[in-house]
């Protein structure tokens, strides 16, 4: 192939990236939501590779779409393996232990101590492998990608990052990033052709310190008010009025100022939980941006170099949206749980009839509808979140990259599938 | 019918620009540098189903990687007229192979289901060592003490054990017990692994007469008789392999655990229905008033607010995860000592005032 005509002029493109969307996902989502259904959530894996199908065939690059080529039964199967060879003894020696030595045995919380490190060394392992998959059953102009590197080495790294963050309370993470991006960016391959990472923590620190002190600003300060609330309230009568709303039985009926009292401290605490889950991200979507944007930098392509235009307030708005979609859902299911509850039993199921029914609604709705009807949405926004912004600086010569010798793996992502670490 | 068209060769990310023409059989391109190229309409396979305005996508089972783009529409609706494989999506193989497996996963669950959840529990609880039984029952009757007191007072024990002889006056194959009185200010007894039976105070101070707490205690020895503590944490076992399994990858944990307690509440009530019979025919043979039980029965329906309004949404609800059958009904069952049949006291006044008071040693 060395002589063949092609390969002796260079063909040097700049590459641009699109998202650009199209319709049908609303018929994937809802085709899945039936087939969920239908099928008592095995059809998750063909769904799954539906949505990816739609989603890669958006990422436009050049005009030319991703292409995905993965099959549902390859994911159902990846799965159906690690389920034989690993959930089920894992499930079977964990109950079995537990059986034998006593729910309330102290080695109990040893064997879980066990079993949850295992896990989080393959955790690093799984992610590995499902990018490899996910590389190998991704096309762009008729090549496809892969992962050069070992996936064993890489939950190393995985494991040592989840260390590392523990024990320095956080601080290791920018470090720990940086480690693992360059192991997993670095080894990623387009055809032939090498991804490269190259850079240093150091510039992320600056941000990082900004966010970690803010965040124990804002930690200090709720836990201030938390104990302001509890010295304003207590001797005043909270205690008995606390009992009075929450304890009903034996005790006297809560008066309407008691009623007031409670409901204003719960008010107090709402507000607390409400700005911890608002503030605290929003604090951290700095670092993300920052993070993002440099690990873009560090990354380079056949010497061309690639730039993410992430802001804090962009990717706070990312998150917001994405929080609000699944907020949306599900008050939506609880809704459908709601009525379908009332309407079974209006309709005078008896009582094992209507848990059967409650049970496969939980099943349905809760988990399926939320599922089918968010996550795709929310891999859309954040994918062409990514698409939209990246840029990648100089010219690929095309006509060297060669198509990958790299064996495509026959089965995909069964352990990140059983972590559930697969999300797209 | 010549269209213009892009063929990537799979080789390379270069793209070629060809001119693709069909004749029913064979689809053949060819440009500057793509020699002539003649692929079998049947091995090709269409990435996405066509649509109108955008390029469709084409490949052949001979050479995967590679991509002929064809942008005219014309071209596309002729092709795929004549070749139905072209429309993309699932073949009716893909359904028959997805409802397979579906259909077969979930008889699989269901088979394994009943072996561990009806037809073993009980098999197994009848023959689990005594050390096992005796361990298990001494962690859980820990973990439901929660520290508290065990009330002890040398006529308080005496009164207990005279109790328990009264009542294995008349059921001589009354299973080996042990019975303990927890400081514990919740209405409650319960009979765990080992025959290990747990009484709270209040239960003793809810009680207006011996033969109500004798009623109580034949009922859990009505539990241990039957082993269901051991039972159940067979089923539980089972239960947690099982929820693991059904649920796998992408169930959410309130899936398994509404699943999880449904059915073990179930068997629950079948258990309290088993000990009730063995309460009634034990109080029976040792000629311990029944209706002592049945007082206390009355009580507990009384503090749970029996007698309202059963029709509610709510009340129905609440029905479904109640670990004992309607107090109401179970009350019905209960029935005084057969005519003729002199009722003895399961204590003396004396000892049960010792027994009342053993929390306050």
């Amino acid at each position: 192939m060395i002589d063949s005509p092609d390969i002796a002029q260079p063909v040097l493109e700049r590459l641009s990236f699109a998202y650009v969307r199209r319709p049908g996902l609303w018929k994937i989502m809802f085709t899945n939501l039936g087939m969920g259904i239908i099928t008592l959530t095995v059809w998750h894996f063909w769904g799954k590779t539906n949505v990816r199908k739609h989603i890669w065939s958006c990422i436009h690059i050049n005009g030319e779409p991703l292409e995905y080529t993965g099959k549902g039964g390859e994911l159902f199967r990846g799965f159906m393996l690690v389920f034989a060879i690993f959930i089920l003894p894992l499930l079977l020696l964990t109950a079995g232990l537990g059986f034998y030595l006593g729910p309330q045995h102290p080695a109990i919380s040893g064997i879980n101590f066990l079993f949850a490190i295992a896990g989080y060394l393959l955790g690093g392992f799984a992610l590995y492998k499902a990018r490899n998959y996910q590389l190998s059953r991704t096309n762009w102009r008729g090549i496809r990608g892969n992962m050069a590197g070992s996936a064993g080495l890489y939950s190393l790294t995985y494991f040592g990052n989840i260390l590392a963050r523990s024990f320095s309370m956080g601080w290791a993470t920018p470090v720990m990033n940086v480690v693992m991006s360059e192991q997993m960016i670095g080894d990623m391959r387009f055809g032939d052709s090498a991804f490269k990472f190259k850079g240093r923590a150091g510039p992320l620190y600056p941000t990082y310190a900004l966010c970690w002190f803010l965040t124990l600003f804002v930690v200090i300060g709720g836990a201030g008010f938390l104990g302001y609330e509890i010295a304003q309230w207590s001797g005043s009568g909270f205690d008995a009025a606390f009992k009075h709303v929450f304890n009903g039985q034996g005790e006297a009926k809560p008066t309407v100022d008691e009623f007031q009292l409670v409901g204003l401290f719960a008010l107090g605490i709402l507000g607390l939980i409400l700005v911890y889950v608002l503030v605290i991200p929003t604090l951290w979507a700095i670092y993300s941006a920052k993070e993002m944007r440099t690990l873009a930098n560090y990354t380079r392509f056949d010497g061309a170099q690639f730039k993410l235009n992430a802001t804090a307030g962009s990717v706070i708005w990312l998150a917001l949206g994405n929080l609000l979609i699944i907020a949306l859902a599900v008050v939506l299911a609880a809704g459908l749980i709601f009525g379908a509850i009332s309407a079974s039993i209006w309709m005078g199921f008896d009582k094992s009839t209507a848990v059967v029914i409650m049970t496969a609604i939980f099943v349905v709705f809760v988990y399926q509808g939320v599922w089918a009807l968010t996550r795709p949405i929310i891999i859309q926004r954040n994918i062409g979140f990514v698409f939209r912004r990246l840029t990648l600086d100089g010219a690929v010569d095309l006509n060297r990259i060669r198509q990958s010798v790299a064996a495509r793996p026959k089965r995909g992502e069964g352990l990140a599938d059983a972590f559930d670490l697969g999300a797209w | 019918m010549a269209v213009s068209a892009i063929y990537y060769d799979g080789e390379s990310a270069r793209s070629h620009d060809v001119e693709v023409s069909e004749n029913g059989t064979l689809i053949s391109f060819s440009g500057t540098g793509t020699p002539y190229t003649s692929w079998s309409i049947k091995g090709l396979h269409a990435i996405d189903a066509p649509a109108q305005g955008q390029p469709y996508r084409l490949t052949h089972y001979d050479k995967s990687g590679a991509r002929l783009i064809i942008r005219d529409d014309e071209f596309i609706k002729t092709l795929v007229s004549r070749s139905s494989h072209l429309k993309g999506g699932y073949s009716g193989r893909d359904i028959a192979h997805i409802f397979g497996w579906t259909i077969g996963g979930l008889a699989f669950v269901a088979a394994i289901g009943y072996v561990a959840m009806v037809l073993l529990p009980d098999k197994v609880a009848h023959v689990l060592p005594e050390t096992w039984r005796n361990r298990v029952g001494s962690q859980m009757e820990a973990a439901m003490a929660e520290g508290a007191k065990l009330c002890h007072s040398p006529a308080g024990d005496a009164a207990l054990g005279a109790m328990i002889a009264n009542l294995a006056q008349g059921q001589p194959d009354l299973p080996s017990i042990s019975v303990h009185i927890y400081d514990i200010p919740v209405l409650n007894a319960f009979a765990v692994s080992g025959g290990k039976i747990i009484l709270t105070r209040e239960i003793l101070a809810k009680a207006d007469g011996p033969d109500e707490i004798a009623g109580v205690l034949a009922h859990e020895i009505g539990h241990v008789a039957h082993r269901h503590p051991e039972a159940q944490l067979v089923r539980l076992t089972g239960m947690q392999v099982l929820g693991s399994v059904f649920t796998g990858s992408n169930g959410g944990d309130m899936t398994t655990n509404v699943a999880f307690l449904a059915t073990v509440l179930k068997f629950t009530r079948e258990a309290e229905a088993e000990a009730d019979a063995y309460a009634r025919d034990t109080l029976v043979k040792s000629s311990i008033d029944p209706m002592g039980l049945k007082r206390f029965f009355e009580k507990i329906n009384k503090l749970e607010g029996g007698g309202g309004d059963h029709s509610s949404a709510f009340s129905k609800l609440g029905g479904i995860f109640s670990t004992h059958p309607g107090t109401e009904d179970r009350m019905k069952l209960i029935e005084p000592l057969p005519a003729g049949v002199v009722a003895k006291p399961s204590l003396t006044n004396e000892q049960w005032l010792a027994l009342k008071d053993v929390c306050k040693g």
